[in-house]
């Protein structure tokens, strides 16, 4: 056999896969869209890692606050900047006040000019948001004018939303608000500190793709075999006319060479597209630019070889149990009983794979990637190699009931592995996600965890600046829209010395009602002082006697380096009343320990050494409330900080995976579901003329429906089990794996499964229009 | 326009386009029972479009077809359905068998859409399958039997209802010539025995040579036959 020949029968192949007029076309175009769809898939998971790479690259070159504690000194080179972040609504907003203190000063990545007090330049999507009606609320907050935007450079996503403003007078600031504000020279940070990437969350991502990537090789092996009835009658003909045996395997590989490569072409239509697309989108708050999005040319160029090649592969091993004769097909499939020891063997295997990091943990673990990504492959593998045998050998087990169930069990026993074939993907799909379930819920105590805030009594923290006057401040958030009820204190330090205290402990000055919330106190009057004795928290003040009547305490003492400061000592009075401990405002952890002072009590020295700060309990059920709060201590002053507590937080690399796996679980589910629609649809037109045939001696359409629909359901409900099982053993090594007591997530295995059945369900619904359509009795004209 | 004196199907001025294709152009039919007409004339005279017509499958654009006193155009789809299902038989040129079911609950098959039970279902249609000379084959798939076994055994299912009217679709045309007359003689056979009714669509004089009476259709008209003694 020379090269021509074996190039000749592709190329007939490839003939083939595009004659034959309007169908051939369509079947060719089906094929192309399935396999471009799913190299569509893989095109841009092997670009997620650059893009992942590229955010992170964005991110540290505009790194200007890096809590160095060091001041440098100011220079014809120097920016003081000031972390001025806000929220609005959910979403962060990235806000910086800028005061450029030299002509060389450095300009922010994206950004062409400094702007001027009372201008600012703004991200793409600010922009928008702040001329748009919706942003009225926060165009209230950011009042300045826009006199440019920030570039591609200098954002981490299309859609972040992120401003920098102009600002006077912040150089004087550095030194009191340290962690804030910072005179730089540069942006980016010049030693990046790289992380050691987390054994667990490592695990969780490679899992994560390789439970997304599975069904997306599983549903281009099933969309290269889209018409394979007709090719099979179509190589029956060849051969009529002289081609042997081998000729028409090529032929054949020839036909899904062509399918393959049109899909490998409309995947990257599909992929460029859809990069153009990422670039507008925003999901879980994750956002994109376009050009973040480029494969790896490696794994593109991996991709643009496996994907013909499994077309070809997958081709000639479907035909293994086709015997094409110069008239007709054979199937000598059903004559042989599939065994059960090989496919069981994958999953075995697998799970031998995964064994040897069982306990692991996550102290010491850095698990094997590779054996990993085998044993998990293997497993989810052994999910395809099983489902046909269970659906072979539980199909041949079930007995007639009315003529839908017994023409839909009929049909699965006759082509058991062909239905087999149409669940595969969705199986895996949710075996991966309910193992998946069981990890993220069993190691979600790592990543979510309590803020062991009581947000019962306040939900929003507001800190004042310095030179803002706390009652004032305090009158205007009580006044705002939505605000309850405001619990303002001023609050300080004091120490047994003026310089290098040796014991020190905590002076929150408020009204009676204020002082209520955080202490228990006997009786209140303003003019009194009370002293937390028994705190939990801190117990300095009864460790270093503090709280003696008429023992000397400073406020504010200085430390060796920091800057001299005039003494402002305090004499604690003789008729200090004594109070309890009571949990914090907003942590059941914290109590509140030191003194608790009125403000007639309060010696006027010290006014400048406290720090305002309110706590607000707000009315949710006002819209927006959080933002008229956020509005008003905007309109105290700029660096005013906004806090919203909640009970619980998560850390935001576990939000990225999570979302992640939502996202991949949607778009997989979404493109197995429109395999499993082009199937269903291809069988159904084959069988045309039979439907019309059965409607016309008077089969009820709703009969064929719902043979239609358990022709779906049985291959489903037992691969949703199979699934099940496979899931959940995988889920409980994966905890072993990270030393995580093993738990099973029923809501998660419940939902997953839930969805899965949902996607068969919608196909079956969008594939009766057509089935209805084809038992039309048009299908049994024959002119 | 009443219907024919005695007749159990009859149609008049049905007129069908497909597109700009008109299908039939004013035919008329009429039929009694336990009698069997020929409908015949050349590919794409409309003939099958006829029977598809009289037989409640396709709706006439204009026109009336009576049915035992009644309007077939006037019923619904599922009235017609459930007509189809308990008075009428079909045959087709390819037997259009379920090939997932055995023939004998391929046979059964209408008097299971009928609400019958398995067992009864099965039993009559191995009644009609002897009759047919088929009842070897009631295990079988229709793949694993020949064209004509398949054929006989759709005839089979066709009778199995003991409909009033039995429309056959070119019942031979898949057939060889001894296979075909054989079909023939047991479908008229089997339908005289019950006294149906024989629509019997065919372009082949052998085959139309089973009828009593012929009815030729050409551009969509019709036109009864005399019969050649």
């Amino acid at each position: 056999m020379n090269v021509r020949q074996w190039a000749a029968d592709l190329m007939l192949g490839v003939r083939f896969a595009f004659t034959g007029g309007r169908e051939g076309w369509t079947r060719a175009v089906l094929t192309a869209v399935g396999v471009g769809l799913g190299v569509a898939l893989l095109l841009l998971t092997t670009a997620l890692p650059s893009a992942l790479t590229v955010r992170h690259e964005r991110e540290a070159a505009r790194s200007d606050i890096t809590f160095s504690g060091e001041v440098i000194p100011k220079a014809d080179n120097t920016l003081v900047v000031a972390r001025v972040d806000t929220d609005f609504r959910e979403d962060d907003v990235r806000g910086r006040a800028l005061e450029p203190e030299g002509p060389r000063a450095p300009l922010p990545p994206g950004v062409e000019k400094f702007p001027g007090t009372g201008e600012m330049v703004v991200s793409p999507a600010l922009k928008e948001l702040l001329e748009s009606d919706a942003g009225a609320l926060l165009r209230e907050r950011l009042p300045d004018r826009i006199v440019g935007t920030i570039g591609e450079s200098g954002l981490i996503g299309s859609a972040e939303l992120a401003f920098y403003q102009g600002a006077e007078g912040l150089a004087s600031h550095i030194e009191t608000n340290q962690g804030r504000m910072e005179r730089i020279d540069r942006f980016g940070d010049p030693e990046p500190v790289s992380e050691r990437s987390d054994p667990v969350l490592l695990l969780l991502i490679l899992v994560v793709f390789v439970v997304l990537l599975m069904p997306v090789a599983i549903f281009i092996a099933t969309a290269v075999r889209f018409g394979g009835e007709q090719r099979d009658r179509r190589l029956a003909a060849l051969r009529l006319v002289g081609s042997d045996s081998r000729m028409t395997r090529r032929i054949a590989a020839g036909e899904a060479l062509a399918g393959s490569v049109l899909g490998l072409v409309f995947g990257t239509l599909f992929f460029l597209a859809g990069r153009q697309l990422a670039g507008t989108a925003e999901i879980f708050r994750v956002s994109v630019f376009p050009s973040y999005l480029n494969p790896s040319p490696l794994l593109a160029l991996l991709v643009a070889v496996a994907v013909p090649a499994a077309a070809v592969l997958v081709t000639l091993f479907a035909l293994r149990g086709v015997v094409i004769e110069p008239l007709g097909v054979v199937r000598s499939g059903r004559q042989r009983r599939r065994r059960l020891w090989w496919r069981l063997l994958l999953p075995v295997a697998g799970l031998a794979m995964l064994y040897p990091m069982i306990g692991n943990g996550r102290d010491n673990g850095d698990f094997n990637q590779y054996l990993v990504t085998g044993g998990v492959v293997l497993l989810l593998v052994g999910v395809t190699a099983l489902l046909p045998w269970i659906v072979e050998a539980v199909v041949s087990r079930l007995g007639s009931g009315g003529v839908a169930w017994q023409l839909a069990v009929r049909r699965l026993q006759l082509s058991s592995g062909t239905a087999a074939r149409m669940v595969n993907g969705i199986a895996v799909a949710v075996a991966g996600a309910i193992a998946l379930q069981m990890l993220f819920a069993g190691v979600d105590s790592d990543y979510t965890r309590s803020t062991g805030k009581d947000v019962s009594r306040a939900q929003m923290e507001v800190t004042l600046p310095e030179e803002a006057p706390l009652e004032a401040s305090a009158q205007k958030l009580r006044d705002t829209k939505g605000v309850q009820a405001v619990y303002d204190f001023s609050e300080g330090y004091l120490g047994d010395r003026a310089t290098d205290a040796e014991w020190g402990t905590d002076l929150t000055v408020g009204d009676c009602a204020a002082l209520r919330q955080i202490a228990n106190l006997p009786s209140c009057r303003d003019g009194d002082v009370f002293a937390v004795h028994g705190a939990k928290w801190d117990t300095s003040l009864d460790d270093g006697n503090l709280a003696e009547p008429g023992r000397k305490l400073y406020l504010d003492p200085a430390y060796e380096g920091s800057p001299e400061k005039p003494d402002t000592p305090w004499t604690v009075p003789q008729d200090l009343k004594s109070a309890k401990p009571r949990s914090g405002l907003l942590d059941d952890e914290f109590d509140q320990s030191g003194f608790l002072m009125t403000p007639k009590a309060m010696p006027d020295t010290f006014a400048s050494g406290l720090q305002g700060r309110a706590y607000l309990k707000i009315d949710r059920s006002v819209a927006d409330v959080q933002d008229h709060v956020r509005n008003t201590a905007a309109g105290i002053g700029l660096l005013t900080d906004t806090v919203t507590w909640s009970e619980m937080e998560r850390t935001d690399r576990y939000d990225v995976v999570r979302t992640g796996l939502f996202v991949g679980a949607a778009c997989v589910l979404a493109l197995i579901g429109a395999s499993l629609l082009v199937s269903q649809l291809e069988q159904l037109r084959e069988r045309r003329k039979l439907l019309s045939a059965l409607v016309a001696f008077g089969t009820r359409r709703r009969t064929l429906s719902l043979s239609v629909l358990w022709q779906t359901a049985i291959p489903i409900v037992l691969g949703l089990l199979l699934a099940s099982v496979v899931g959940l053993t995988l889920g409980a090594v994966l905890l072993k794996m990270t030393g995580t007591p093993v738990g099973v997530d029923w809501a998660g295995v419940l939902s997953m499964t839930g969805i899965g059945a949902a996607v068969v369900l919608v196909v079956t619904l969008c594939s009766l229009p057509p089935l209805l359509r084809l038992m039309r009795p048009e299908g049994l004209r024959t002119e | 326009m009443t219907p024919p004196a005695g007749s159990l199907l009859s149609a008049e001025q049905l007129r069908k386009a497909y597109g700009p294709t008109a299908a039939l152009d004013g035919a008329e039919f009429s039929i009694h029972p336990g009698e069997v007409v020929a409908v015949m004339g050349p590919s794409g005279s409309g003939k099958s479009t006829l029977l598809h017509c009289l037989a409640g499958i396709v709706t006439p654009d204009s026109g009336t077809i009576t049915y035992n006193g009644h309007e077939l155009s006037a019923m619904s789809d599922s009235q017609r359905s459930a007509l189809r299902r308990s008075d009428f038989g079909f045959v087709f040129q390819f037997g259009q068998l379920v090939p997932e079911l055995t023939c004998v609950e391929n046979v059964a098959l209408p008097l299971r859409l009928n609400g019958g039970s398995r067992k009864e279902a099965e039993r009559a249609a191995l009644t009609w399958m002897e009759r047919l000379e088929v009842d070897d084959l009631r295990k079988k798939r229709p793949s694993e039997v020949s064209g004509g076994q398949g054929q006989r055994v759709a005839v089979a299912r066709s009778l199995v209802t003991n409909p009033r009217v039995l429309f056959a679709d070119e019942p031979t045309g898949a057939l060889d010539s001894l296979n075909g007359e054989r079909v023939m003689e047991l479908l008229t056979d089997a339908a005289r025995s019950t006294n149906a009714a024989v629509v019997l669509v065919t372009h082949e004089a052998r085959v139309a040579a089973y009828s009593d009476r012929e009815v030729v259709v050409r551009d969509g008209k019709s036109r009864d036959m005399e019969r050649a003694v």
